[in-house]
C-alpha cells in the first residue's frame, strides 16, 4: 500500500487489484482438469526399484484385471440346474466381452477361447519348447520323447493331443503348456471356472485400457454390466472386482463425497454467520474472502500441479471455515464509527497476521509429505489462506470501512463465550493436570503410530474382502512377491529373467515355490531361440534317426513326415519377437511383464511368483536363489510399500516437528519474552496432548495424516492462544472479540469436524485429530489464558 | 493404482494347457481284499459300495493294454498301483518307462523322469472323471459316484461289474464310459472307453490289502 495516497483512492485501487485477480484465479480454475484417481494416496516414490512396483500398482497387470463372479440363479432351481444356469451365463458373458472390444483377455474357463494362443504356441514350438537341445534329437532322445508322447494317447489328454500327433511326436506344444500351465486353477464345474468356497462362477478379463486411466476402466465396467444384462439368465446376479473397479468406485465416492463436504460446509457456515450477523450483507461480505481463497487455491494447485484431486476440493472446506474466521474477526471487531477499519488494522491485525502465519506453517509441512495428494491440500490451503487474509486486510476496509451491522444471536454467544472465559480461569490447574495426564498416556501407552499405507486407501473393507475371495476363487491369490530384473536393453532383460527362471525351477522343485511366470517363457531371448534353433537337425539327418528310434514302436517313422516337414521349416524361420505375438491373447501376458526401458530407466522384466497354497512365500529363499544373478532383486510387495511409508511417517515426524519448532521461533519473535511464549504454548501444548491421548486409548491406529493433524491443531490453535494472550494485556476484554473468537472457533470445529465425519480416510483422519484439537485450543487457551476479573459488566461494545 | 497393494498377477490363465495335459495316463484300480462270506439278495449300488468301503488301504501290480486308432500297435504298460482310505491313490508305471501319478484329496501330482508337477484335480474335470470313477469306487464312495456318474450294477457279489457314465455331457463328449468288474472285494479289472473309440482295460493283481479294523 502506498501511505502517501488518499485512502479513497487506496481502496479502489485495492478492489480493483483483487477483483483482477479473481478474475484471473477463476479463469484459471474454470480451465483445471479434475481428477480423483487412487494414485494421490500412494507415495512418491524413492527408488528405481520402488518406482516400478508403484508404476505396477497404478497401471500394471493387477490394475488391469477385472475379476468377475456369477451368483445365484433361476428362483426354486434345485442346485444342479442353478449351477448349470450360472456356467450358461458365464459363457454368454465371455462371449460378450470378447466381442465387446474392451478387453484384451476374457478367461472363464472354457477351453474354446484359447484357440489363438494355442496355434501360436504350436507353430512356434520349436523356438519355445524349453526341451529343445541338440540331445532331444539324437536317436535316443527321440525315442524317449516320442515314448513320452505316446504314453499321453488313450487317455482324455490323449484326444487333444490327436490331430497334432503326427506333426509333433515329440510332445513340444506339452511341454510348453505344462511350463504354461498355473498351477493353482481354478476349479472347473460345467464347463467353466467356479469358485471352490461358494456357488459361484468365475471370470477374469484384463481391460485393454490402461489401470490408470479411469475413464477407460469405466468403460469396461460399463461393458460387463451391459454384456451380462445382454446374457439375461434369469436370477443371476454379477459380482466385480478389481483394481479399476476400486479406482472407478474410488472416484465416485470422492465425487459425492466432495460435493457433500461442500454443500454442509456452506450451510454450516452460513447458518453460523446467520446466527452471528442475522444480515444478508454481511453474509455475503463475509463469504468473499472465503470464495476468493476457494478460487485462489484452485488456480495454485491447477498452476502447480497440472491438474486438481477431488480430494483437495474436499478438503477445501476446511479453508471455508478457516478463511471465515479472519471476515468475522474484521466485520465484528472493526465495528465503531469513522477510523474503525485503521484501528482494527492497528490492534487486531498483527494478531490475525501472526495466526495466519502459524496456519501456513501448518499446512506447509503438507507440501512436503511425499505423497502428491497431500502436497496439494497443502499447496491449496496456503494460496487459499494468503488469498482471503489478504481480501480481509486490504480490500474490507475499502468495502466495509465500518464492519458489519446486524447483531443477531452474537449478543448471546458473547454473553455465555464471557460466562464461560469467566468461569474456566478457574479450571486453570485442571488444564496443566490434564496435559500431565495426557503426556503420561502418551509415553507409557503403546505406540499408536502404527498406521499403514493401505490405510489411507479409500477402499472400503467390504469391497476388499469381496476382491479377496474373487481372488481366491480364480487362484489369484497374493504371493506378495516378485523378482524385477534391469537391463540395458530387452534382450538383457529377457535373458535375465530366464537366468532367475533357471533358479526358480530349482525353487519349484524343493516345494519352496508353486510356481512363476516368466516373459522368457512365452518371448524366449533371442540368443536361447537361435541356440534352440541350432539343435534342429536337418531333414536328412533327422528321416534318418527317427528310422532308427521308431523302430519297432507303436508310431511308424512313415507316418511323421509333416514332422519333418515341420522341423526343417522351423530351422530357417525367423526369431519371434514382441511383433509377434501382436495379435494373439499372449502379447498382454508379455507386456504384463517385460517393462520397455529409455534413455533414463533401464529395460525390466518381472517375475511374479506363485507361493505355496497356504503358505507364505519364503523370500530369503529366493533372495539367495537368485543373487547371482546381476540386476535381478526380490520385491516384496508388502513390505517395500510398508518401508515406503516407514520412511514418510519418520520424514513426516521430523517435518512435524520442525514445523512446531517454526511455529514457537514465530511466536517467540512476535511476543519477545518468555513467559508470555510459555503462557501460549501451555494450553496449544495440553489441547495436543488431550488428542494424542485420546486418540491411543481409543485405540486409533494413528499415521501420517494425523500427524498432519496435530500439527494443524498447533498452528490453528495458536490462534486462539494469542487472541487471549492479546486481551489479557488490553484492558478491555470487549465481548465483540470474544464473540468473534468463539464464532470462529465453531466454524473451524464445524468444518474438520465435517471433514472427521468423511468416509475418504484421508480427510476423516485430518478431521478426527483437528475438530476436537481446535475446540480444546480455545477452551484451554480461555482458562489457562482468560482474565480472573472478566466477569465484569459488558461494555457497550454489543449493542448496534 | 489402487491401493490394493499386491504384487502384478499375471491374468492369462492359459487353459488351452491345462486341458491339454491334465487329463492324463490314469487308470488303475485296485483290488485286495479278503472273502466276504456274505450274498445280497438284490445286488445294487448300495450292496456293492458297501461290501468296497470295507478295504482301506491295499497295493497292487497292473498290466494294460491300450488299443488307439492312430497306431499300428497295442501299447502295453505294467507297473504298481496303492491305495488308502479315504482319498490317497498311486499309480506308478514302471514299463515302458518310469512315471507316477499320486492323488491325494483334491492335488494331483505327476512325475515324469525328473519333471514333476501339481494340480488341483477339480481344475481338471477329464483327469477328476477318471481319478473319481477308480477312487470312488475302491473307497465304495457312492456319494462321488452318484454326483459324477450314472451307475449301473450287473452281477452279485460273487462276480460284479459296474459301469459308470459321466453325467457331464461335456465329459462325456471325451470320456465314454468307465467299467470296473471284480469279485467280492476285489476289484479285477478296468475298462476305459474314450468318446473316439480309442480304449484301454487294467487287469490288476492284488498284492496286499488291509481290512478295516484288521
Amino acid at each position: 500500500m502506498t501511505r502517501g495516497a488518499p485512502p479513497a483512492a487506496r481502496g479502489r485501487l485495492a478492489i480493483a487489484l483483487w477483483l483482477a485477480a479473481v478474475a484471473a484465479a477463476v479463469a484459471i480454475a474454470w480451465r483445471a482438469h479434475y481428477v480423483a484417481d487412487l494414485s494421490a494416496f500412494l507415495p512418491s516414490a524413492p527408488t528405481p526399484e520402488q518406482s516400478v512396483l508403484l508404476d505396477q500398482l497404478k497401471s500394471g497387470a493387477t490394475a488391469r484385471l477385472v475379476l468377475i463372479g456369477i451368483e445365484g440363479g433361476p428362483p426354486q432351481a434345485g442346485d444342479e440346474a442353478a449351477a448349470a444356469a450360472r456356467a450358461e451365463a458365464s459363457r454368454r458373458l465371455a462371449e460378450g466381452l470378447r466381442a465387446s472390444g474392451e478387453f484384451s483377455s476374457v478367461h472363464n474357463g472354457d477351453t474354446a477361447a484359447f484357440a489363438d494362443a494355442g496355434r501360436f504356441v504350436f507353430e512356434h514350438r520349436y523356438v519355445l519348447s524349453p526341451a529343445v537341445d541338440a540331445e532331444h534329437f539324437t536317436v535316443a532322445g527321440l525315442r524317449d520323447a516320442i515314448d513320452a508322447t505316446v504314453a499321453l494317447l488313450g487317455t482324455p489328454a490323449g484326444s487333444l493331443l490327436k490331430p497334432i500327433l503326427f506333426r509333433d511326436p515329440t510332445g513340444e506344444t506339452v511341454r510348453i503348456a505344462e511350463a504354461l500351465t498355473p498351477s493353482r486353477a481354478p476349479r472347473i464345474d460345467h464347463g467353466v471356472w467356479v469358485s471352490r468356497s461358494a456357488p459361484r462362477a468365475v471370470l477374469v478379463a484384463t481391460t485393454n485400457a490402461d489401470g490408470a486411466d479411469i475413464d477407460g476402466q469405466q468403460r469396461a465396467l460399463a461393458a460387463v454390466d451391459a454384456a451380462f444384462a445382454r446374457a439375461a439368465v434369469p436370477g443371476t446376479r454379477l459380482v466385480v472386482s478389481g483394481a479399476g473397479r476400486f479406482a472407478v468406485d474410488a472416484r465416485e465416492r470422492i465425487k459425492s463425497e466432495v460435493e457433500r463436504l461442500a454443500v454442509l460446509g456452506s450451510l454450516t457456515i452460513v447458518a453460523l454467520l446467520w446466527l452471528a450477523f442475522a444480515s444478508l450483507r454481511a453474509l455475503a461480505i463475509a463469504l468473499l474472502p472465503v470464495a476468493t481463497g476457494v478460487v485462489a487455491g484452485i488456480a495454485a494447485v491447477s498452476l502447480g500441479f497440472g491438474q486438481v484431486h477431488g480430494m483437495t476440493l474436499g478438503f477445501g472446506t476446511t479453508l471455508i471455515g478457516e478463511s471465515v474466521d479472519y471476515a468475522i474477526y474484521y466485520l465484528i471487531q472493526a465495528r465503531g464509527g469513522a477510523g474503525a477499519a485503521a484501528r482494527w488494522q492497528q490492534e487486531s491485525w498483527p494478531t490475525i497476521r501472526l495466526g495466519l502465519a502459524t496456519s501456513l506453517i501448518g499446512f506447509a509441512a503438507l507440501v512436503f509429505t511425499g505423497f502428491p495428494g497431500l502436497a496439494q491440500l497443502g499447496v491449496f490451503s496456503i494460496a487459499g489462506l494468503v488469498a482471503a487474509g489478504a481480501t480481509t486486510r486490504f480490500v474490507f476496509p475499502a468495502l466495509v470501512p465500518n464492519g458489519a451491522h446486524g447483531a443477531g444471536f452474537r449478543d448471546r454467544l458473547a454473553r455465555s463465550m464471557r460466562a464461560a472465559a469467566a468461569q474456566l480461569p478457574r479450571w486453570r490447574l485442571l488444564v496443566a493436570a490434564l496435559a500431565f495426564g495426557a503426556a503420561l498416556v502418551v509415553a507409557l501407552a503403546p505406540t499408536p503410530w502404527r498406521g499403514e499405507l493401505s490405510a489411507l486407501s479409500p477402499v472400503l473393507p467390504a469391497e476388499l474382502a469381496r476382491d479377496a475371495a474373487l481372488r481366491a476363487d480364480v487362484g489369484a491369490a497374493d504371493a506378495g512377491a516378485l523378482v524385477a530384473v534391469a537391463a540395458a536393453d530387452e534382450q538383457g532383460a529377457l535373458e535375465a529373467a530366464e537366468a532367475v527362471a533357471a533358479r526358480l525351477d530349482a525353487l519349484v522343485a524343493a516345494d519352496v515355490l508353486a510356481g512363476y511366470d516368466s516373459p522368457a517363457r512365452l518371448l524366449p531371448p533371442t540368443r536361447t531361440q537361435e541356440r534352440r534353433r541350432a539343435a534342429l537337425p536337418d531333414a536328412a539327418t533327422l528321416r534318418a534317426r527317427l528310422d532308427e528310434a521308431t523302430a519297432g514302436g507303436p508310431l511308424p517313422a512313415a507316418r511323421l513326415a509333416p514332422f519333418v516337414a515341420d522341423v526343417e521349416a522351423a530351422r530357417s524361420a525367423p526369431p519371434i519377437d514382441r511383433k509377434s505375438l501382436a495379435g494373439t491373447p499372449l502379447a498382454a501376458a508379455v507386456d504384463a511383464l517385460l517393462l520397455p526401458g529409455d534413455a533414463a530407466r533401464p529395460w525390466r522384466a518381472l517375475v511374479n511368483l506363485q507361493a505355496r497354497e497356504g503358505a507364505a512365500l519364503d523370500v530369503a529363499r529366493v533372495r539367495g536363489a537368485i543373487a547371482d544373478v546381476a540386476g535381478a532383486r526380490v520385491v516384496a510387495v508388502k513390505a517395500e510399500l510398508d518401508a515406503i511409508y516407514a520412511r514418510f511417517l519418520r520424514q513426516a515426524e521430523w517435518q512435524a516437528l520442525l514445523g512446531a519448532a517454526a511455529v514457537a521461533l514465530l511466536l517467540a519473535w512476535q511476543l519477545r519474552s518468555a513467559r508470555r511464549l510459555f503462557d501460549v504454548a501451555v494450553p496449544i501444548a495440553a489441547a495436543t496432548l488431550a488428542v494424542l491421548a485420546a486418540l491411543t486409548l481409543a485405540g486409533v491406529a494413528l499415521g501420517i495424516l494425523h500427524l498432519v493433524g496435530l500439527l494443524l491443531t498447533v498452528a490453528i490453535g495458536s490462534n486462539y492462544a494469542l487472541f487471549f494472550e492479546h486481551l489479557r494485556r488490553r484492558d478491555d476484554a470487549d465481548a465483540d472479540t470474544l464473540a468473534s473468537l468463539l464464532l470462529a472457533n465453531l466454524t473451524t470445529v464445524a468444518s474438520f469436524g465435517l471433514l472427521a465425519s468423511s468416509r475418504i480416510p484421508v480427510l476423516e483422519a485430518v478431521g478426527i485429530v483437528v475438530a476436537p484439537g481446535a475446540l480444546l485450543c480455545l477452551l484451554f487457551s480461555a482458562a489457562w489464558l482468560g482474565r480472573r476479573d472478566a466477569a465484569r459488566p459488558l461494555h457497550g461494545k454489543i449493542a448496534p | 493404482m489402487p491401493m490394493r497393494l499386491r504384487k502384478p498377477m499375471h491374468a492369462e490363465r492359459r487353459r488351452f494347457a491345462l486341458a491339454l495335459i491334465a487329463a492324463l495316463p490314469l487308470t488303475a484300480p485296485l483290488v485286495f481284499g479278503a472273502r466276504c462270506a456274505w450274498a445280497a439278495p438284490a445286488f445294487d449300488l448300495g450292496a456293492l459300495m458297501a461290501l468296497l468301503a470295507g478295504v482301506k488301504s491295499g497295493e497292487a501290480t497292473f498290466v494294460e493294454t491300450r488299443r488307439i486308432e492312430m497306431l499300428d500297435r497295442t501299447l502295453v504298460s505294467s507297473g504298481r498301483l496303492s491305495f488308502k482310505a479315504p482319498d490317497v491313490f498311486v499309480r506308478e508305471t514302471l514299463k515302458p518307462r518310469h512315471e507316477q501319478l499320486a492323488v491325494e484329496g483334491n492335488t494331483l501330482t505327476m512325475s515324469l523322469g525328473e519333471r514333476s508337477r501339481t494340480m488341483q484335480l477339480d481344475a481338471s474335470p477329464e483327469a477328476a472323471v477318471i481319478v473319481e470313477a477308480i477312487r470312488g469306487t475302491l473307497t465304495g464312495n457312492r456319494g462321488v459316484l452318484e454326483r459324477l456318474f450314472e451307475t449301473r450294477v450287473s452281477g452279485d457279489a460273487r462276480q460284479w461289474s459296474l459301469e459308470l457314465v459321466p453325467r457331464d455331457l461335456r465329459l462325456r463328449g471325451q470320456v465314454a464310459s468307465v467299467r470296473i468288474s471284480g469279485r467280492e472285494q476285489v476289484a479285477s479289472e478296468v475298462r476305459i472307453l474314450l468318446a473316439d473309440g480309442d480304449h484301454s482295460v487294467m487287469t490288476i493283481t492284488p498284492v496286499r490289502a488291509s481290512r478295516a479294523g484288521s
